[in-house]
């Protein structure tokens, strides 16, 4: 068995032939949602399906995930925790604020917050990043997955409100969550028009790529601020 | 500039530096309570750029980076737990609706099971889900039954195995447990029709109790509810109608749950459709009325019992078939019945 760092935080664990991406746990012994833990030389990992992950997928797509070890990330769409606990794990010496609308996934990400000091929970609309812009900081990055027909207007408002001058957004679109009929391709290339043109804040594309085959019909992009 | 920040009011000269200060006490309950509430006269969102940390850094509400984070930690977590502790009561009534599902899926499996393990003693009983439940429970074994019940006769004669020992208490036991699920049922039921008159009473003049819950449930909350239009209240529940016609050229449902109201079930198939409009209109406007005022009013239920009426009126017989498909082979399908009408789609 082996650990290779990936990318700052995220590990490519070898065994037994296969590879499996994990973070290591901020949290030692304590698994979140089932997933396996694994020491390697006194270290301990938790496995991170990219099935359940679209941050996870995008890792295993080669994205050149901008997130440090002391990152202030801004998670958009944060559910019960499954990927949040991730971030968490990676930025042990930062903090995220996870946004969450739902009272219900509330309830389960309030419970991982407990037991983990770096994340902020926050109980609001992404859409209205004033109804939070006294809590959060400027932020090095924005990941957001809200599954939202605007979400792409929704990363512009909240770009411009907290993210820092050079900070990078990662975003999933889910073009089924946009338009159920239409061809997603054509979804997806609407939706990168738009970030690229439509907003006060306008985006510069980095790197964009579908996530099959683990998450149907989504995309996955990396973009920051084009300044004028 | 007078802004605002979770831990106090700043006020920001045109250089964005922060020159005045009103902090708000360090204790995490009150911290917790203007996080939820943070609306004061004349104060705005800090502008974009603006360093929080710094400034609180800078006022003396913390002394270092890590007491901000603890700090403010803290008090979302606190904020959070006190705004997801707030329960209505149309969120109970949901959970009633959706465990009632549970329990009919639950007890119809069960029940199923009970008929083939009884089958093995009395094939010839003839009951299927709840009376039979009920009918095992009470006589377990069938040389229990008593003379004067009208199974008697079938009993005695029955070809079944003997029913005796461990496996009649198994049997009789397991009726039993599935009894108290029928129990647990009507007294949801019970509950909801008593809930939703309080919460809904318009709602449940115009759709009836059970099936009001059951709109409030797939909406997700009253409020929710209230701002569907009603041509959404008219065909929830018939998804996958409604994603077929909009994918292909399926034709449009004409109703979802509100099928179930007599209204609608007892009409003749070519009024349905008008009559699930009218009355999806009314229920929209009769749940915007127990959201927005709570008070009973009458006069929806009486307008819309003159809609009916009218449309009855105005189509008293089916439409006549429209023959434009005349001597094209196998598309007129059926016998002097139109394709694609009544029915719930």
């Amino acid at each position: 068995m082996a650990a290779k760092e990936v990318s700052a935080g995220i590990f490519e664990i070898t065994e037994r032939g296969g590879k499996q991406l994990a973070t290591i746990n901020l949290v030692p012994s304590a698994s979140v949602y089932g997933e396996k833990l694994i020491e390697i030389e006194g270290c301990e990992y938790r496995i991170w399906n990219p099935k359940r992950s679209k941050l996870a997928a995008m890792v295993i797509k080669k994205f050149n995930v901008p997130i440090k070890r002391d990152s202030k990330v801004l998670y958009l769409g944060a559910a019960s925790g499954t990927t949040v606990s991730h971030v968490s794990d990676i930025v042990s010496d930062g903090i995220v604020y996870a946004v969450e609308f739902s009272q219900r996934t509330m309830r389960d990400l309030i419970g991982l917050c407990d037991v983990r000091s770096n994340i902020v929970p926050i109980l609001a609309d992404a859409n209205r990043p004033q109804s939070y812009a006294h809590i959060v900081e400027e932020v090095d990055v924005i990941f957001q997955d809200v599954a939202q027909p605007n979400q792409s207007e929704i990363a512009a408002v909240n770009a411009k409100q907290f993210l820092k001058r050079d900070g990078h957004l990662l975003l999933s679109i889910k073009a089924r969550s946009i338009d159920t009929v239409a061809n997603p391709k054509k979804v997806f290339k609407e939706e990168v028009r738009k970030l690229e043109n439509d907003f006060d804040v306008k985006f510069e594309v980095a790197d964009s790529q579908e996530l099959m085959p683990f998450h149907e019909d989504h995309l996955g992009v990396m973009a920051r601020v084009r300044h004028v | 500039m007078k802004i605002i920040t979770w831990f106090g009011t700043l006020t920001l000269d045109s250089d964005g530096k922060v020159v005045e200060w009103d902090l708000f006490p360090k204790d995490t309950d009150v911290l917790a309570e203007r996080l939820i509430q943070p609306k004061e006269a004349d104060m705005n969102i800090p502008p974009t750029g603006f360093d929080i940390r710094a400034a609180a850094i800078e006022c003396g509400f913390v002394a270092s980076n890590d007491e901000y984070d603890k700090l403010l930690r803290d008090v979302s977590i606190r904020a959070a737990k006190q705004q997801i502790s707030s329960g209505t009561p149309d969120m109970g009534i949901i959970q009633a609706v959706e465990a009632l599902d549970d329990i009919d899926e639950t007890a119809n499996t069960l029940s199923e099971r009970l008929a083939e393990w009884y089958g093995m003693y009395f094939p010839e009983v003839g009951l299927s889900s709840e009376p039979l439940v009920r009918f095992v429970a009470k006589y377990g074994s069938r040389s229990n039954i008593p003379t004067d019940d009208r199974l008697y006769e079938k009993a005695t004669s029955s070809m079944g195995a003997e029913l005796t020992g461990l496996d009649e208490e198994l049997v009789k036991g397991f009726a039993e447990n599935i009894c108290t699920l029928y129990d647990s049922r009507s007294r949801i039921e019970e509950y909801l029709v008593k809930s939703m008159e309080t919460t809904a009473p318009n709602l449940v003049n115009i759709a009836g109790a059970l099936i009001g819950a059951r709109l409030v449930s797939m909406a997700g909350g009253l409020e929710k509810l209230a701002r569907f239009p009603s041509s959404t209240i008219q065909v929830i529940g018939a998804n996958r109608a409604l994603f077929k016609h909009l994918r292909a050229r399926a034709p449009s449902p004409k109703h979802g749950i509100i099928f179930n109201n007599p209204i609608i079930k007892n009409a003749p198939w070519w009024q349905r459709g008008k009559i699930a409009r009218a009355l999806a209109a009314k229920i929209s406007l009769a749940v915007r009325m127990d959201v927005y005022s709570g008070e009973l009013n009458e006069s929806i239920k009486t307008e819309l019992d003159a809609k009916i009426e009218s449309i009855k009126a105005a189509n008293p017989k089916p439409p006549k078939r429209e023959n434009k498909n005349k001597n094209k082979g196998g598309k007129v399908k059926g016998k002097g019945q139109k394709q694609n009408t009544g029915g719930r789609r």
